[in-house]
């Protein structure tokens, strides 16, 4: 066997700070902690996984939202959110409901502020055994795959109950007397995973969005799919609860247009097209059409488009022009159809907006705050004549939906290219 | 020597339903039991430390009754880890969600968690301590295609401290990004955008460039690949021993000759989007036939694409390349007139806003279809179809320019004949599992980047080269890969030579290695080649174990003696009074989806009896008739999504062919063929599994008692004829 001879020099640097713990976000955390480097992960809310746990099927491999890529010693086994174990990885610091207040220091030795929320409920201590939750409405499982395995507590539904379940929680897990704090870490590098909104389109008047009840945004609409939800994945009326026969989907709501974000939202259309796969094909054939102007299902995901047509789905090209709200429930969607230069009706049970998706709140600041570029909003890359997109600034990197809409498959691509540059760097 | 197991039963804070009584009495009666304790919180420091205490008892055997080993086994393991002590021996039963959870009767729950934990202790009885083991290999990448991808991928692998020879068939590196004229959205031109990277490849000195060399064929396995390929001094193969393989040999254009309406290959003046690139950067925008100014331009859109008869997919960068084209045009002659027909514009994110800016700079867009290219008086004229106007056009451009499909270079599924990577239907490598593990392909050590896999914006090839160098590195550990031997060990005496594991391996671990030395009197009955398994290369699915006819493959934590064991010890007193199903469901997909079930708290029948295996792939047809054997009234198989497998490979498939085979002979013999089954979920969809245990339960009272209960088994064969 050759040995190589190969010069390694170690440079010994502190901990990464890793922003939003979406699919993103946990790719990368598993990634640098098994390769020995400490890694703190925040997110401001309660469970982790981010958009994912709430979307319910993903394009391309039509099964579930939550996972993500497992780990270097079990290699290549991908891991539930449920089962990813984050509060026992030994060098994963994991904050939830956490946030950054404020960041300085200098590239290499980042003085980051953090806004650690009350911790209500101690993860490691709680068995989901049921007891509090069965006790009082301010605790609740968010997901059964949520991550922390661990009961939520909403302060603002605080009742006796709450009171009860604190005392008597068999782990003592629950600590209503909790408070918000604050600390300052230093890192020597910051991945920023923030991801992305989803657009309510409630400012756009000829959608009716937020006025009537029946017309929803994709996200919604997912959430209705999803058989743990309330409805148990039968898709109903949020007006009536009746069941829902006839679908119409709005493609490029806020995006590819100026009043809005010039730019195209990117997978909006394999997105919708997925739903409207499993609506016409697992949900007793309820009819879909499509208004759209383009319809951008690239590369494989063509096969959305061609088995959605397969499926009956009607395809209309040309925008809406007004929605009208029936006493019955339904809804009439006044269409102008530039393929047959006409105006159409069509009477609707439910209105989808495929609603552009925008940078999250928080987005600004961390760009501003680290000097980096903005790509329309999202952080851009440091010098696009590299093509490394990943690369943010000087110890600052970028992935998943920060970078601007991204698929899952290219959000942990772009999770484990970060890996590897800050690994480089430390070589 | 004692060969029980201390059991630890645990009450999660006294809040299952169980018969604990019941349960702590039935297991001390049991042979292979030894100490039971009853704690309130395994999973909490307390229960940790009294886990520690209990492995001590019986040379590191134990089992725990408690919620899902997906959660607290983490935990356990590390803990006993910082101790210095063994966790490979536990073995978990799920009496939470798998049990108390989801049964409402806590007397059957009893039941069930009892038999699952007699199983337990009959699997612990035979188990063995694993331990980690190490090996170092060669730290040395081959890199095969020198476009900016597979550069990318030398220069990350370099930087992480890897030797890498990087081979490039052509005279020079760079592959296709240097023949373009501008990226977006940097605007910059492709050779720019290569430069830094050719000067990094030239001061590395870790990284060997070979030009004009040729990979004919690679063998071997991870850590130790052989490279066969032939270079231009040389006529003779060479070979070159290498840990991993990176494929990157990119993508070529579809050359359109056969569509006849285009006139493409008898109209010079047709040309293809490349071929259009490749002018623009030598600064020859002229008729090729002539040597005329170019004014008028047409742009036909997926050429080849998003066709039945050619390729069916979209080749995603065709819309910006003939965007990005038509600006350059414009740049360097504004009077030129650009016309593009399409069907839709595809341009992702900010690359709309390129496109806005070519319709604001007059390129004219035009929906439909061109349905004829034809020459006269030496002008081309081009007849399209305008479908928001419904009426035909027809023009006399200069140069008609086809954005032409991209498809994979030639030579990948060549590779693939010794390599064993999959590819896809459309001819690109394909990707471990579609969702989440780009870059990775079926095959240990080997990944694929940049357009070999799909067609890709340079940004993404680069980011794809970038994570890649993380994948190999995540396997190679520098050279040094230090590791717990879990998985598929072979007796090589055993081994028949059959090659079934060497065949059907979903990551292509055993090879079969030709017996030189093989002394055998008789000629005819030597053995020519037997198989190698490296365990520490294992995936740890029981495929091989499965499939091998003569037991020479096994888990080293699930041998077949120790999953016999535990069916005959599951099923204890099964009868037709209390028909049993037994399901035996993956540790990935089907777990999850069994676990999900239970933290949702739905009901089903308790009359399931569960059997966890690491992969559907790794239960045998005599492992489901052994489970008929002991009693079960029907079995079922829980498996992950067709081609979702997570090992990557063909572990669920190779289950259907075990339960196919298993029906047959249920039917052949009389005992009828439905009483096994295979279901495939996910956790997204829990009722998945509630419907199909329901169906087998269902099943088995519809079916009545087995041969086995009516002790006629064994007399099949008068009944057969
Ligand atoms: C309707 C819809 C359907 C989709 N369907 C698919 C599909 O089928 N297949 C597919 O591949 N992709 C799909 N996607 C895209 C997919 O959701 C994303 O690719 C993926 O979730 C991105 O992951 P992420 O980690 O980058 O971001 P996110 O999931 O958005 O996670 C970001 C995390 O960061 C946290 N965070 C944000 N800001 C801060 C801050 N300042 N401090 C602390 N924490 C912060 C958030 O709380 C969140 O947990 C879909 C998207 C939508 C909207
Ligand atoms: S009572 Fe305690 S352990 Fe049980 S679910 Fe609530 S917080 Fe968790
Ligand atoms: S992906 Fe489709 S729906 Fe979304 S903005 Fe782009 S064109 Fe519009
Ligand atoms: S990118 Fe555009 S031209 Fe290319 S195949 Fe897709 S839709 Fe057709
Ligand atoms: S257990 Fe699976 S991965 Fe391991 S050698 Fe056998 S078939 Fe291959
Ligand atoms: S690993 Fe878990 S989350 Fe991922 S597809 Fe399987 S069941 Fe779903």
């Amino acid at each position: 066997m050759i040995i190589y001879p190969v010069e390694v020099i170690l440079v010994v640097t502190g901990p990464v700070l890793v922003i939003g713990a979406g699919v993103a976000g946990m790719t990368a955390a598993v990634e640098l902690a098994d390769n020995d480097v400490k890694t703190i992960l925040i997110d401001r809310k309660t469970t982790i996984g981010g958009n994912a746990l709430e979307l319910y099927k993903a394009f391309p491999t039509d099964d579930c939202f939550y996972c993500f890529e497992g780990n270097r010693w079990r290699p290549g086994i991908r891991k539930c959110f449920y089962r990813s174990a984050m509060i026992d990885q030994p060098n994963i610091d994991l904050k939830i409901s956490t946030r950054v207040k404020g960041i300085s220091g200098t590239p290499g030795t980042f003085l980051v502020n953090l806004e650690v929320g009350p911790q209500y409920v101690d993860p490691r201590k709680c068995t989901l055994c049921g007891l509090c939750t069965d006790a009082s409405e301010a605790f609740h499982l968010v997901s059964p795959q949520c991550q922390p395995q661990a009961v939520s507590y909403n302060p603002e539904r605080a009742d006796d109950g709450a009171k009860k379940a604190e005392e008597d929680c068999p782990t003592g897990a629950i600590n209503l007397s909790a408070t918000q704090t604050e600390e300052t870490i230093t890192v020597s590098d910051i991945v920023i995973a923030t991801g992305y909104h989803e657009m309510k389109p409630s400012t756009i008047d000829e959608y009716g969005y937020g006025k009537l009840p029946n017309v929803i945004t994709q996200l919604e609409l997912a959430q209705m799919l999803d058989p743990n939800g309330e409805s148990s994945g039968a898709l109903l009326r949020p007006s009536d609860g009746a069941q829902v026969k006839s679908v119409m989907m709005i493609q490029c709501v806020g995006s590819r247009d100026e009043n809005y974000y010039p730019f195209c939202s990117k997978i909006c259309c394999v997105f919708a097209l997925k739903h409207a796969s499993i609506i016409s094909k697992e949900r007793n054939n309820s009819r879909v059409s499509v208004v759209y102007m383009d319809i951008r299902t690239y590369d494989r995901h063509e096969r959305y488009y061609r088995e959605t047509r397969d499926a009956g789905v009607e395809f209309v090209r040309g925008r809406v022009s007004r929605v009208e709200a029936h006493k019955d429930g339904t809804l009439d969607v006044y269409v102008y159809d530039s393929l047959l230069n006409k105006y159409l009706k069509f009477v609707v049970d439910l209105l989808v907006l495929s609603s552009a998706l925008e940078p999250p709140e928080a987005s600004n600041e961390l760009i501003s705050s680290l000097g980096l570029n903005s790509a329309s909003g999202y952080v851009g890359s440091a010098d696009p004549l590299s093509e490394n997109e990943v690369v943010a600034g000087d110890h600052v990197y970028a992935c998943g939906g920060a970078l601007g809409p991204a698929e899952v498959p290219e959000s942990v691509n772009q999770a484990r290219a970060v890996v590897s540059k800050i690994l480089q760097g430390r070589k | 020597m004692t060969n029980k197991s201390p059991v630890l039963l645990c009450t999660c804070g006294k809040q299952l339903k169980l018969d604990y009584d019941y349960l702590e009495t039935e297991i001390s009666k049991l042979d292979l039991a030894g100490s039971v304790t009853v704690h309130d919180f395994g999973c909490q420091d307390s229960g940790l430390e009294t886990i520690a205490e209990l492995i001590g008892e019986s040379e590191a055997r134990l089992v725990i009754a408690a919620c899902t080993s997906q959660k607290i086994q983490p935990r356990i393991d590390q803990y006993l880890q910082s101790l210095g002590k063994d966790s490979s021996r536990i073995a978990y039963v799920n009496i939470r969600e798998h049990s108390a959870w989801v049964h409402k009767d806590p007397s059957e729950a009893s039941k069930k968690s009892l038999d699952m934990i007699r199983g337990a202790l009959a699997r612990v009885e035979d188990s063995k301590s694993i331990v980690s083991e190490t090996k170092e290999i060669p730290n040395h990448v081959t890199v095969i295609g020198g476009g900016i991808a597979g550069v990318e991928t030398a220069l990350s692998l370099s930087n992480l401290g890897y030797r890498v020879t990087l081979m490039e068939r052509e005279s020079s590196i760079g592959g296709h990004v240097v023949q373009l004229p501008v990226i977006a959205p940097t605007g910059k031109s492709g050779k720019e955008i290569f430069s830094s990277r050719l000067k990094a490849l030239e001061n590395d000195k870790n990284i060997d460039v070979m030009t004009n060399t040729t990979v004919k064929f690679i063998e071997g396995e991870m850590g130790d690949f052989l490279a066969h390929y032939i270079s231009p001094d040389d006529e003779d193969e060479k070979t070159l021993q290498t840990s991993a393989i990176v494929l990157a040999t990119g993508f070529k254009e579809f050359k359109p000759t056969m569509i006849d309406e285009y006139h493409y290959g008898k109209n010079p003046d047709v040309v293809t989007q490349l071929e259009l690139s490749r002018m623009l950067t030598e600064d020859r925008m002229v008729r090729p036939s002539d040597g005329k100014p170019v004014n008028e331009v047409v742009m036909v859109q997926c050429v080849g694409s998003r066709s039945e008869d050619y390729k069916r997919d979209c080749s995603k960068l065709c819309c910006t390349f003939a965007i990005d084209n038509s600006l350059e045009i414009l740049e360097r002659n504004p009077d030129a007139n650009v016309q593009v027909v399409y069907m839709d514009i595809r341009v992702p994110f900010e690359n709309e806003m390129i496109y806005k800016e070519s319709r604001e700079r007059g390129v004219d867009y035009i929906r439909g279809r061109i349905s004829m290219v034809w020459e006269n008086d030496n002008t081309t004229h081009v007849r399209i179809y305008d479908s928001l106007l419904n009426q035909y056009l027809e023009t006399t451009p200069d140069l008609v320019v086809l954005s032409s499909a991209i498809l994979p270079s030639d030579g990948v599924a060549e590779l693939s004949e010794t390599l064993g990577y999959a590819l896809e239907e459309d001819g690109h490598v394909k990707d471990l599992y579609g969702k989440l593990r780009r870059t990775e392909t079926r095959r240990r050590g080997v990944v694929a980047v940049g357009a070999i896999t799909r067609p890709q914006f340079v940004f993404e090839a680069v980011t794809d080269a970038q994570a890649a160098a993380l994948v190999l590195h995540n396997e190679l550990h520098g050279g040094k890969i230090e590791k717990v031997a879990r998985g598929a060990v072979l007796n090589v005496d055993d081994c028949v030579g059959c090659s079934l594991c060497a065949q059907q391996c979903p990551r292509g671990v055993p090879l079969m290695i030709e017996q030189t030395d093989a002394e055998e009197e008789d000629e005819a009955q030597k053995i020519l080649f037997k198989a190698a398994i490296d365990t520490l290369n294992c995936h740890s699915c029981g495929v091989c174990q499965s499939l091998c006819p003569s037991g020479a493959t096994q888990l080293n934590f699930l041998s077949n003696s120790q999953l016999w064991s535990e069916i005959e010890a599951v099923l204890e007193g099964a009868d037709h009074e209390y028909p049993i199903t037994v399901c035996f469901y993956c540790e990935e997909c089907s777990v999850s989806t069994i676990d999900i079930v239970g933290t949702q708290r739905m009901e089903y029948p308790a009359s399931s009896r569960l059997i966890p295996v690491p992969c559907a792939g790794r239960v045998s047809i005599i492992d489901i008739l052994k489970a008929f054997e002991h009693g079960a009234s029907t079995v079922m198989i829980a498996a992950c999504e067709k081609d979702r497998c997570h090992i990557g490979g063909t572990g669920n498939e190779i289950a259907q062919v075990q339960i196919d085979v298993a029906r047959d002979i249920l039917n052949a013999i009389g005992w009828k063929g439905e009483r096994v089954d295979m279901y495939r979920m996910f956790s997204a969809e829990p009722d998945r599994f509630t419907n199909a245990i329901r169906e087998m339960v269902k099943r088995a009272q519809e079916l009545g008692p087995t041969p086995v209960h009516k002790g006629t088994a064994g007399k099949w064969m008068e009944a057969v004829e």
